[in-house]
């Protein structure tokens, strides 16, 4: 009887992949990704693109609140910077940088400044915890957002009214559509994710999971704190940054308000949601956030209207049933909707002598 | 019959050709227009969304009853967009994908507007009216689909400026709400209150539900505005805003536009707070609904209105925001007949140029007089001042092209 997964090595034991289902998940996933434009409208992937973008964001949320334990309600910021950033050097470098080879370097420079802006950020970790440091982060949303309004910056920033975005250019192909988009946005929030899961076999990753789970006994363990709680908030901060930019290349125009504190809201939801300190929780999270709204929003959809009395409280009744849903999740299964699939993994890996 | 070879090919190019024309045949024979919409029927500008929503159905019913679009049933819907610009778009596209007779879309605010522009184009494109009096909407040469059923609110203060010019009026405030919606008409409003020689004492900015207002009235107070113009409101900030300034003791004379005029809050703000909004006073582009012609459009309205809506606020009363959404449809029809009649299929193209052509338009009550399409707008406007005794807002100016 299998009763659980025998590792006789240590290289084993680094498998990313332990279970063939799990495998055969992954490879269908991306199979499904690389064939979602051939057969969908441009309804399917404005939404898909969207998730992919804010599963980027949330999976940075995740290594800084899931893996080293730091809470924080300021990321929003940080996809300020990455969108900003990636928006204004388009505008300053057009005509000295070649278009094509552009997001090759706006992206990455996006995650650079959004990752020292993190560190920043961080810089209260080294002293408070808990609801404090988050009561600390929760500045960064309203910092950022200032200063992009600042009319002195508005040259660049575009102030109030918010600045038209880049289409991207990859070697010449000038992706001008939602669908050409996608292709820019979802092989880069693949590819994270799967770095986000590397990262966690290494010692940067075991070191912050030995600080989430008791921060002095990792001090005592030799890990520096000092170092490594920074690191976490870069890191997070960076892949918030990669989203900020492929939000900026995506969506034709960035307006300041997008970015405010509903938009950190959001992503701690999705991950709460979806389940911290794991790879598939940031995307059942993003999956419960941005898609079931748009479900919800089709079945109610098929409620015959009279056009008077419907429509007043068919709106009211989708925000409700999907408040409804996120307590019912919460309640029902606090470790995450990761909980679910892990246990549905656990069976199939295991039938037919577990359930 | 022989089939020789000769057949099979002229058979095949004739089915071949048929099915090229196909499509072009379909969307000639459209058996509805669908006019569909995003409206913020949660969130912070629920409450226009929720008095709006239900004149799109009426409408519906109203053309339908005297024969459609030349011939055609119109349908109509509406979906919540919570006023993000993001689900905004994610419904257009939806609706998009899902209604192949769609002829017109409803947008829901000035940033869904702006977001939505760039990808107008090609199939994707649409002609599209909205909430929003937003400047840069009023562009045909960049944004040809997007039309204006009334000023814009760079227009709007103008206006009101000129207004504050003719009353003597030297110092003004401007206090606005922290979004697209607020920050509009911002630097237009500076200039022209430079070139008229009025002095912008005050810029203050909100969030949109009007949280910590006692710390604006303050700023306010120690301004010295004169005038006050609010801008990026529907409801918030009256009853903390002037309230608080009347409170305060101070003098100000507060004004605003389009979303900051509408008399069901005023009445509501006057019956629960009290008559401060006495006096109060702004810039208006529609005759209210109670200032109607005999045979006109309102009447029309009105009688449908009071058997549809018995029991709701909308019974005898249509709020400036719901005569917004029907300007914009009855625009968009009258766009729609003119191509048909110009004998050309209904794309965007086609309709964009035939709204653009619009002149001299009786638009049976909305306006004062005739009006014309202009750069995507309709360019009047009028000064109306509040009675909190008679709880109606009264013409101050006569009507103002800009």
């Amino acid at each position: 009887m299998i009763v659980g997964e025998l590792k006789s090595n240590y290289a084993s034991d680094e498998f990313i992949w332990d279970n063939i289902y799990k495998k055969l998940f992954l490879i269908g996933c991306i199979i499904f990704l690389i064939l979602l434009p051939f057969f969908s409208n441009d309804y399917v992937i404005l939404l898909a693109s969207r998730m992919l973008i804010i599963l980027t964001a949330v999976v940075g949320v995740n290594v800084v609140m899931g893996y080293a334990g730091q809470m924080s309600l300021g990321h929003a910021a940080f996809i300020a910077i990455g969108a900003y950033v990636t928006c204004i050097f388009y505008n300053l470098t057009e005509g000295f940088i070649p278009l094509g080879i552009m997001p090759l370097i706006s992206i990455p420079l996006s995650m650079l400044l959004a990752a020292l802006a993190g560190l920043i950020v961080g810089l209260p970790s080294l002293r408070v915890k808990g609801i404090y440091l988050a009561v600390a982060t929760l500045s960064a949303n309203f910092i950022i957002i200032f200063i992009i309004e600042q009319p002195f910056l508005s040259q660049w920033t575009g102030g109030l009214v918010g600045i038209d975005s880049p289409n991207p250019n990859l070697f010449g192909w000038d992706m001008d559509t939602k669908r050409e988009k996608y292709w820019l946005v979802m092989p880069i929030a693949v590819f994270l994710l799967l770095f986000a899961q590397n990262l966690f076999q290494t010692k940067i990753g075991r070191a912050f999971i030995a600080i989430r789970d008791s921060d002095y006994s990792a001090e005592i363990l030799g890990i520096s704190l000092y170092n490594y709680k920074l690191l976490s908030f870069a890191i997070s901060a960076a892949y918030c940054g990669a989203a900020g930019a492929l939000w900026a290349y995506f969506f034709a125009r960035i307006l300041p308000e997008q970015f405010e504190l509903l938009l950190s809201l959001q992503l701690v939801v999705a991950l709460i949601v979806g389940g911290l300190g794991r790879t598939m929780g940031p995307v059942l999270g993003v999956i419960l956030v941005l898609l079931v709204p748009e479900l919800i929003k089709m079945v109610f959809g098929m409620i015959p209207s009279d056009g008077f009395s419907i429509e007043k409280i068919r709106a009211p009744l989708q925000e409700i049933t999907f408040g409804v849903l996120i307590i019912g999740f919460i309640l029902f299964e606090p470790l995450g909707l990761v909980a679910i699939t892990d246990r549905l993994f656990r069976f199939l890996n295991r039938w037919p002598f577990a359930q | 019959m022989t089939i020789t070879r000769r057949k099979v090919l002229k058979g095949s190019s004739a089915v071949l050709l048929s099915s090229l024309a196909a499509p072009h045949i379909l969307k000639a024979q459209a058996t509805e227009y669908v006019f569909g919409a995003s409206l913020p029927m949660t969130g912070p500008y629920a409450t226009a969304g929720q008095l709006v929503a239900p004149v799109f159905k009426m409408f519906e019913v109203l053309t339908n009853q005297s024969g459609g679009i030349k011939g055609t049933p119109i349908r109509t819907f509406v979906e919540d967009s919570g006023y993000v610009p993001q689900n905004a778009l994610a419904n257009y596209q939806r609706a998009k994908a899902k209604e192949k007779n769609m002829v017109h879309y409803f947008g829901d605010s000035t940033g869904f507007m702006k977001l939505v522009a760039p990808e107008l184009k090609g199939e994707n494109a649409i002609l599209m009216g909205s909430t929003s009096f937003s400047s840069d909407l009023a562009n045909p040469s960049n944004n040809p689909y997007q039309y204006l059923a009334g000023p814009t609110y760079q227009d709007q203060f103008d206006i009101i400026l000129q207004a504050i010019k003719a009353e003597g009026g030297k110092k003004v405030a401007f206090i606005y709400a922290n979004n697209e919606f607020g920050r509009d008409p911002l630097e237009h409003g500076r200039k022209k209150a430079k070139e008229l020689g009025i002095e912008v004492v005050l810029e203050e900015s909100t969030k949109a539900q009007g949280a910590d207002i006692p710390t604006h009235v303050t700023k306010l107070a120690q301004s010295n505005a004169e005038y006050c113009i609010l801008q990026g409101y529907v409801t918030g900030v009256w009853p903390q805003l002037i309230g608080g300034a009347r409170k305060f003791g101070l003098p100000t004379k507060f004004m605003g536009t389009f979303w900051g005029m509408e008399k069901l809050v005023a009445d509501k703000v006057t019956a629960q707070a009290g008559p401060f909004l006495d006096g109060y006073s702004g810039v208006m582009h529609y005759k209210y609904f109670y200032d109607r012609d005999q045979n006109s459009r309102y009447e029309t309205y009105a009688a449908f209105a009071k058997k549809a809506f018995a029991g709701t606020p909308l019974e005898n009363y249509l709020p400036t925001w719901a005569l917004a959404g029907l300007c914009s449809l009855e625009m968009a029809k009258l766009a729609i007949e003119k191509t048909i009649e110009g004998g050309k299929d209904l794309s965007p193209d086609n309709l964009s140029a035939s709204l653009g052509n619009i002149k001299n338009w009786d638009s049976g009550g909305f306006f004062g007089s005739n009006v014309d399409v202009v750069d995507n707008k309709i360019g009047v406007g009028r000064i109306y001042t509040y009675s909190a005794e008679t709880k109606l807002f009264t013409p101050s100016s006569e009507w103002l092209a800009v």
